[in-house]
């Protein structure tokens, strides 16, 4: 079965890149089942697209990935997600941990490390 | 939370942060000349066609504009894979680079460094009115021929 992965954040260029990079044959399993350029946009796909996996940028309009992280887990308990954000300092990285992220990549990414955050967090 | 000023060091870390953003995207660092202070000068500011600005609140105040032009861009948008390059990918971008700059500097100031969500804009030679009340530091630099700039007005929450 399919795994449904969401793609959040505010810079429609890396939702492309994140979505060009889940075309990989690593992660054929993976479908996106939804974009959203802010917190709010991403809690309401959720409802509707029930996703799996989230990746989640941090520093966004209308709600931020912090509270947006918050909502996703009461709305989706099992959901997956993996930060994705230029917020580079330790305590950031705990609090996301601590709302229920499942990892942590630091903007500027590699390919490479993105690929196997997701594949890791498929384990 | 400790609160640290702006001190030469930290735009040692804007330094160092412009550099290995532009190895990590295309094997080539950006290279950084020295920086200056921007104290009385009537020189604009922003002086590119696309200008990406994040505010700075939390324990401190201030901006950091990441500045660049169009060409500049594009290139970084061809290396991220895009395949579109009007005017809203490159305000996505330059927007995008200026968080990025941002968030980096929280190595260094920690979470009391909260940075806005990024304001783009296009057009040249505009000043600036943050609500630091220190001279700005300006940081500019060559990546492949091209040449962009970073100003950065940062100070504690007390100094402003």
């Amino acid at each position: 079965m399919a795994i449904r992965l969401m793609i959040v954040d505010d810079s429609s260029v890396i939702r492309n890149r994140i979505a060009r990079l889940v075309a990989d044959p690593r992660l054929s399993y993976v479908e996106i089942c939804g974009l959203a350029g802010d917190g709010l946009r991403a809690v309401e796909l959720a409802r509707e697209q029930k996703p799996d996996l989230v990746t989640m940028d941090l520093t966004m309009p209308k709600m931020d990935g912090e509270a947006t992280i918050e909502a996703l887990v009461s709305l989706l308990p099992d959901v997956r997600i993996l930060v994705v954000s230029a917020l580079a300092d330790r305590t950031t990285a705990l609090r996301a941990v601590m709302k229920g992220a499942h990892g942590f990549v630091l903007k500027p990414f590699r390919d490479e490390e993105l690929l196997h955050a997701l594949l890791e967090l498929q384990a | 939370m400790t609160v640290a000023e702006l001190r030469p060091e930290h735009i040692e870390l804007f330094s160092t942060t412009v550099t290995e953003f532009f190895a990590s995207i295309s094997g080539d660092p950006a290279i950084v000349r020295s920086a200056y202070l921007l104290e009385n000068s009537a020189d604009p500011v922003l002086w590119n066609d696309f200008n990406g600005l994040i505010e700075i609140s939390g324990g401190y105040v201030g901006t950091v504009c990441f500045s660049a032009p169009r060409s500049l861009l594009t290139h970084v948008l061809l290396l991220s894979g895009e395949g579109q390059y009007g005017d809203e990918q490159h305000l996505d971008i330059v927007g995008e680079i200026a968080n990025q700059f941002s968030g980096r500097a929280r190595l260094k100031f920690g979470a009391a460094l909260e940075i806005s969500t990024p304001f783009a804009f296009a057009g040249r030679a505009r000043q600036i009115r943050g609500r630091a009340k220190s001279a700005p530091y300006a940081i500019p630099f060559s990546w492949r021929g091209y040449e962009a700039g970073l100003v950065v007005n940062i100070e504690t929450a007390e100094q402003a």
